[in-house]
């Protein structure tokens, strides 16, 4: 199997980031179609498409789009949790800057669908070239009549404003980010069952639909060819429809953004990538950092699907694939993952606001040839008292990869503590040591 | 070792204005665009990150104790409430006054495999500054940073709205030499593109630049 564009088809042209650009490359075929549609047809469209929610759970996106109520009593809202974060993700990024429209359209599409005449994309606040792109791409829908008052003459307004974050992993938590964007800390709120869902009340306690970028970007595909169109990609997997952007980083050849169908193996995506550079492959962190590790063995077998990738312990994730070689410290790869996770933790619940400190210091201990004997199952105790404990995903994205990296490479970990040092002492691991 | 978790202590926060002592620094420009930051949201208070980039970019990159008060009081809320936003958010300089350029060197998975720390240490040797310190002339502040999501440019640093990578020894002595006479890519000129996006066509003052 090969690179399958759908999403990143025109990504190349520098006149697609333009309205005229985009138009004539087949643009906004998806919104004319929709708005002649009624609205539950295009809530139907996307349910037939089988499109799982492209941030990282896989949730499955039409259950969202009708969810909101469908007699309006108060302003909905539609939100783009474009506030990637994920160590090893770049996708969103490379959506934003090269494809704006795309974004827009199947925002403006959901906007219609779920009757909301706001909505807002949040974008991580570094991200200055997308918002930019953004920006410039918001200004042409608006003074071509694609956005704002009576879109396309057909009596459905739709405002799209950009809001930019300021430095928060913990924003790309959909109700941290609600919490971020009412204009708060950016911490998690009570979630359901314990609180209504945001499709219900979200952000200003109002019904909300809130998707990734690369999810709101396949709604105009899906709607101008058809769900049933969409769902043939990708069918040979279980449950995982559609095409699906994985960034590739590491020890790559070739790193970048590759649109591939559901059911490609993953040994296929490193090949895309350029293979494994400077020495053989040694392991693969498939969906971004809070994702299990897997082995090279395993990356032979793996193949790419919310469930297949279930069969070696890991997940999809958010896409953000990354390879790492003979020359990888594991030790080290999990003590860096850890201060990620105490650096990123809000600070709202116990279980992730103290484990994931704890779990850095043992790990500190390790890397410095202090470790003692029973940290490992120390760590794995700790972690273990996060995952599930914490008030949101952040706990569990920090408890996975540390336990998954116990659970394959423990002997590393094991000649760590007893040798006081690392068992890959090649020049090259030493010379990435901080 | 990363120095990430170890920037600022409770002791140097900046100290509120006392009330008499109020005194409202927004440029006209400033206050136009708030104004339309206004008509965005439901609510005034959701008007606080984007009026804490207002700050940040009318008192030259510093959210001192007088920028927050200044945003409080135009929004109708508390010190402390935009105080406790403000320190929340790692891109707000809240704590100390940054350089002129921030490089921020990006240290998170990819690009610690390819090299981030040897960076960063270049950069600490070449300016003397560590994590959180500021250059004696003002005109570079550096920061380790969690990652910055362009991990196929590894290793990788930013400097105000500008992502350089993969970078080098060579490429960091060029970049520095460069920055030393640019006006561009500085912390107040990154606040203000922030601004600038978030402002519709007929409520931009300022330009989204390229």
């Amino acid at each position: 199997m090969a690179e399958y564009k759908l999403l990143l088809k025109h990504s190349d042209k520098p006149e697609f980031r333009t309205f005229s650009g985009y138009v004539a490359n087949g643009g906004y075929e998806g919104l004319k179609k929709a708005v002649e549609m009624e609205r539950q047809g295009v809530i139907d469209e996307v349910k037939a498409s089988g499109l799982r929610g492209r941030g990282g759970a896989g949730f499955p996106s039409w259950i969202k789009w009708n969810g909101l109520p469908k007699e309006k009593k108060a302003p909905h809202y539609v939100l783009c949790n474009a506030d990637e974060g994920e160590p090893g993700t770049f996708k969103d990024k490379m959506l934003m800057e090269t494809c704006p429209f795309q974004l827009i359209e199947g925002m403006t599409i959901a906007g219609y669908a779920v009757q909301a005449e706001k909505g807002f994309i949040y974008i991580r606040g570094e991200f200055i070239d997308a918002a930019k792109s953004l920006r410039r791409a918001i200004d042409e829908a608006y003074a071509n009549g694609y956005l704002g008052k009576n879109v396309l003459g057909k009596g459905f307004d739709f405002d799209l404003y950009l809001h930019l974050g300021a430095g928060s992993y913990e924003c790309g938590e959909e109700s941290a980010l609600m919490s971020s964007l009412m204009g708060e800390r950016g911490m998690p709120r009570l979630k359901f069952p314990h609180a209504p869902l945001p499709t219900v009340s979200g952000v200003w306690e109002k019904p909300t639909l809130i998707n990734n970028v690369e999810t709101y970007s396949c709604a105009p595909h899906i709607v101008a060819r058809g769900g049933e169109w969409y769902a043939s990609l990708g069918a040979s997997t279980k449950n995982s429809r559609g095409t699906k952007i994985f960034s590739v980083s590491g020890h790559v050849n070739n790193p970048g953004n590759f649109e591939i169908e559901f059911g490609t193996p993953l040994k296929e995506l490193l090949a895309m990538a350029g293979g494994v550079k400077g020495g053989a492959l040694k392991a693969c962190i498939p969906g971004g950092s809070s994702m299990p590790i897997i082995t090279a063995e395993e990356v032979d077998r793996a193949i790419i699907g919310y469930e297949e990738m279930q069969e070696v312990k890991s997940m999809v994730g958010s896409g953000g694939c990354m390879f790492f070689n003979e020359h990888t410290d594991i030790v080290m790869l999990a003590w860096r993952t850890a201060l990620f996770y105490a650096n990123e933790s809000c600070g709202k619940c116990t279980p992730c606001r103290e484990g994931t400190k704890w779990m850095l210091q043992i790990l500190e201990r390790i890397i410095e040839g202090k470790g003692k004997p029973g940290d490992i199952d120390l760590l794995k105790d700790v972690a273990g008292q996060i995952e599930g404990r914490s008030f949101c995903a952040l706990g569990d994205a920090a408890a996975w990869p540390v336990q998954g990296m116990i659970r394959q490479f423990r002997h590393e970990f094991e000649y760590y503590i007893e040798h006081g040092k690392s068992m890959v002492t090649s020049e090259r691991a030493m010379a990435l040591r901080p | 070792m990363s120095e990430l978790l170890q920037i600022g202590s409770p002791n140097e926060r900046p100290r509120p204005p006392k009330a008499d002592e109020l005194n409202l620094k927004f440029s006209d420009q400033a206050v136009k665009e708030l104004e339309g930051l206004k008509t965005h949201y439901p609510t005034l208070k959701a008007c606080i990150l984007p009026a804490l980039w207002i700050a940040q970019r009318e008192y030259g990159g510093f959210l001192s104790g007088e920028a927050i008060a200044e945003v409080a009081h135009r929004l109708k809320r508390s010190y402390a409430e935009v105080e406790g936003v403000a320190t929340f958010y790692t891109m707000y300089n809240s704590v100390h006054k940054p350089g002129k350029h921030k490089i921020e060197v990006c240290t998170c998975l990819s690009c610690h495999f390819n090299g981030a720390f040897r960076i960063r240490d270049y950069v600490t040797a070449k300016l003397g500054i560590r994590h959180g310190e500021t250059t004696e002339d003002g005109m570079f502040m550096l920061e380790e940073v969690e990652c910055l999501n362009a991990c196929d440019r590894a290793p990788l640093l930013q400097v105000g709205d500008k992502y350089h990578g993969p970078v080098d020894e060579a490429y960091i002595d060029n970049l520095l030499e460069d920055l030393r006479n640019r006006e561009e890519s500085t912390v107040v000129q990154m606040a203000d593109q922030i601004v600038q996006c978030h402002l519709e066509t007929s409520e931009r003052v300022g330009k989204v630049l390229d």
